[in-house]
């Protein structure tokens, strides 16, 4: 039988909230705030997990420079850089190993980028792809109209999803896009990739997240065995799918469908929909959290259009999705993924705020790095120790 | 709760060059990883999840090259990568271990490749791991970084540039034995002394070569290891600590770390010794598989290990203390002085210590090993990682 591990604590600086500060200066103000969250003492952390991309950050080994304001000097640091979320797996498995019992797990993407499509086009083998001018946005233009036309998708679900993450994020002060949208604005806004309008779409968003976790015993130790105390790990599962988009079935999301099938084994969550409380998605596009509807088995395959429209997954269904906003309110690029175990952390401990979804328990957070969502990571969280 | 068991039960290596033209960089992992499970004896289908040894992107050119590397190591399985600039391949072998002590998975397998050769110059793209600031516009590099700890060194513990060129000239000796190795030319004192100086006190024959080629691990849980490998290498103990970043906080009467020194890399050996339970290093270490990139940092990494006092390894190489034949062999398979593809090049002292308790090292082998150690040295002599390998279980 696995251990029990807990996240204690959670802090995030938005893009807004950053301004005047150095990126450094972020993360070591954002660690400092996690740890007093969690009432961990630097001391007693045994080791800090990073994730940092050398491109967002525009240096090479990003982490050298960063480690400092971890608290990394004389620590046990590792590193990453293939997905925010990785570094919460790489913290986790450490910890079910027994040998080691807090962990600080931190993640963040800067703004000075100058541009981020060119840096995406930089992950491009230089032989294939790289030519094609691809990045994020025109591979998740590829999928998205490979997913519509393989099921006859209207492009007003993705239109009513926009509107209802815009909703939520008007709600979320941590939130950059805070206005929201309607469905017929995100239908009357440009294309920027077909089937992709521009009110579709996350917004470039600096930040910085940061949890502490903490082994069974530890929490006992804190305090933190209570219901609503800490967010337990309960399922956890990441897969990364094939590189080249011409052998991909981009109408689905198979990594993610693998990833959620390992996390509900562990989790022994059968059918998710029903027994989850709050899901919170990486909805790089409003089309892929249809798409996540189906890969997390939440309906059918070609049934998301469905779900959005009967309002399964808004404020008042049976589960609401993305009540932070998601993605597309607010996108710490590199970090987005982590953002979203953050937020379904807040939920079950119930310090969620005006995004609180009443009496959430059990949370599920998904988090997508590359072209096409080519890898997936998904979380089950629960605010009740075993 | 006892943590899992862990072995090493395969690995690969392609034999390192300067340039590899007629690979792509996902073949090159391709190539390290066919080899690996080869060596152990399993098919790709056996394989739970995987961990990426890739350091900076800039070195490749192709950023998260991972994810392009996704089908060199099996498409729709649990992977992740790990960065710690040079200590890279030592933590992703150590993020396996983590997968299998966790109780998650049986069978790890951990791969990366480099192609430095192909960089352009490494150290033009090693300037930019410093900050824009301060310490870019130096320029420091890897090289005058580590010049300076060398100077230092030399003052501290009286290392001359003999002391340097004996750690070349017997690194050589070992590599010349080690197929794999980049660097498999036998040089003298004097040659070394000769080369044309990079950076005082370090010429050509104390610096590592620009290597480029794959690496692989297979790691097991101690059910699967038990059936498959007749003399796995056991995982007894990991370590890992993190130095300060800036060159200027490690120098001067006020530094709480002194740049000739290895510090944090003493307390990572430390902390893996107390994992694995060793308390008598010099006795019960066999050999070791230091990160040593420039002749003079074997010196303070030796000093780190614990097995003599900071600066008597300069007295003990003297009289061929470290030697392949010698009572305490650094480096057998001629070590990162002869062989540095940056990516795997910590996952390698892993790979060549778990073959010299494998007792697989063929020619470079060191007679009836039972514990090894391997070191990783990353960033700007910044994260150091350790691990203990045993054919003991424990």
């Amino acid at each position: 039988m696995l251990g029990q591990v807990a996240i204690v604590g959670v802090a995030q600086t938005s893009g807004a909230a950053g301004n005047g500060r150095t990126l450094e200066e972020c993360i070591h103000d954002t660690v400092r705030e996690v740890l007093g969250r969690a009432g961990v003492t630097h001391e007693a952390l045994d080791t800090i997990v990073a994730a940092s991309s050398d491109q967002v950050d525009g240096r090479a080994i990003s982490i050298m420079l960063t480690s400092g304001a971890l608290g990394g000097y004389g620590k046990d640091v590792l590193d990453t850089p293939s997905a925010g979320e990785h570094a919460l797996v790489l913290a986790w498995l450490r910890l079910l190993t027994g040998a080691y019992h807090a962990a600080l797990v931190v993640s963040w993407s800067g703004l000075e980028v100058n541009d981020l499509r060119t840096v995406q086009n930089l992950s491009c083998d230089p032989i294939f792809h790289r030519q094609l001018g691809l990045h994020d946005l025109a591979s998740h233009g590829l999928q998205a109209g490979a997913y519509q036309s393989r099921y006859g998708v209207d492009a007003r679900a993705a239109a009513q999803v926009a509107a209802k993450n815009r909703a939520a994020g008007a709600r979320n002060p941590l939130a950059t896009l805070r206005t929201p949208v309607s469905a017929e604005e995100v239908l009357d806004s440009p294309v920027v990739a077909w089937p992709l309008r521009e009110l579709m779409l996350p917004p470039d968003s600096a930040g910085v997240v940061a949890l502490v976790l903490v082994s069974g015993e530890r929490a006992a130790e804190l305090g933190r065995r209570g219901a609503g105390r800490a967010a337990w790990l309960r399922g956890v599962g990441w897969s990364l799918d094939s590189y080249w988009l011409g052998q991909r079935n981009l109408a689905e999301l198979t990594s993610l469908r693998s990833a959620a099938q390992r996390a509900y084994a562990m989790a022994g969550l059968r059918q998710p929909l029903a027994e989850l409380d709050v899901a919170e998605l990486h909805d790089v596009t409003a089309y892929h959290e249809l798409m996540a509807y189906e890969a997390l088995g939440f309906c059918a395959a070609g049934e998301g259009a469905r779900l959005i429209a009967e309002g399964r997954t808004g404020p008042d269904g049976a589960l609401p999705c993305n009540p932070s906003g998601g993605s597309l309110s607010d996108n710490p690029y590199f970090a987005t993924g982590l953002v979203r175990v953050a937020e379904a952390a807040r939920q079950v401990t119930g310090q969620a705020g005006a995004c609180q979804v009443p009496g959430a328990r059990l949370a599920l957070a998904h988090a997508s790095s590359g072209f096409a969502a080519q890898g997936n990571s998904v979380f089950i969280l629960s605010g009740e120790a075993d | 709760m006892a943590m899992r068991r862990v072995a090493i039960i395969g690995s690969g290596q392609s034999r390192f060059r300067f340039r590899r033209d007629d690979a792509t960089y996902a073949e090159l992992v391709r190539e390290g990883v066919r080899l690996a499970l080869e060596d152990a004896g399993i098919g790709i289908e056996r394989i739970g999840a995987v961990v990426y040894a890739l350091a900076p992107d800039a070195l490749i050119g192709v950023s998260n090259a991972e994810r392009w590397g996704a089908e060199a190591v099996g498409v729709d399985k649990p992977m992740m990568r790990l960065n710690t600039g040079g200590a890279t391949g030592i933590s992703a072998v150590q993020a396996g271990f983590y997968h299998i002590a966790s109780g998650l998975f049986d069978v790890v397998l951990v791969a990366g490749a480099d192609k430095v050769g192909e960089c352009g110059h490494a150290q033009v793209v090693l300037n930019k791991i410093w900050d824009p600031l301060y310490e870019r516009a130096l320029p420091l590099n890897a090289i005058n970084m580590l010049s300076l700890s060398a100077v230092r060194y030399m003052a501290k513990y009286g290392m001359t540039e003999e002391h340097m060129a004996m750690t070349t000239v017997k690194n050589r000796h070992n590599a010349a034995r080690n197929p794999n190795a980049h660097l498999r030319d036998e040089v003298t004192l004097q040659q070394v002394l000769d080369s044309p100086t990079l950076c005082w006190p370090i010429k050509r024959l104390d610096a590592c070569p620009q290597s480029s080629g794959g690496a692989a691990v297979v790691l097991a849980s101690e059910e699967v290891a038990r059936k498959l490998c007749p003399r796995p290498a056991w995982v007894r103990g990991v370590g890992n600590c993190a130095e300060s970043y800036f060159m200027g906080d490690r120098m001067g009467p006020k530094a709480p770390q002194d740049h000739a020194d290895a510090t944090a890399l003493g307390h990572s050996f430390q902390a893996a010794y107390r994992m694995a339970g060793l308390s008598r290093p010099a006795e019960e270490i066999d050999v070791a598989e230091l990160y040593a990139p420039f002749s003079n940092t074997e010196y303070h990494a030796i000093d780190a290990t614990g097995v003599c006092a900071k600066g008597q390894s300069v007295r003990l190489m003297e009289r061929g203390h470290f030697e392949l034949d010698g009572p305490f062999p650094v480096n057998p398979s001629g070590g990162t002085q002869c062989t540095n593809p940056i990516a795997v090049t910590a996952m390698l002292r892993v790979i060549e210590a778990a073959l010299q308790v494998m007792h697989k090292a063929g020619e470079h082998q060191v007679p009836d090993v039972q514990t090894a150690i391997a070191s990783g040295n990353g960033g700007d002599h910044q994260f150091f990682g350790t691990m203990v390998l045993s054919s003991d279980p424990g």
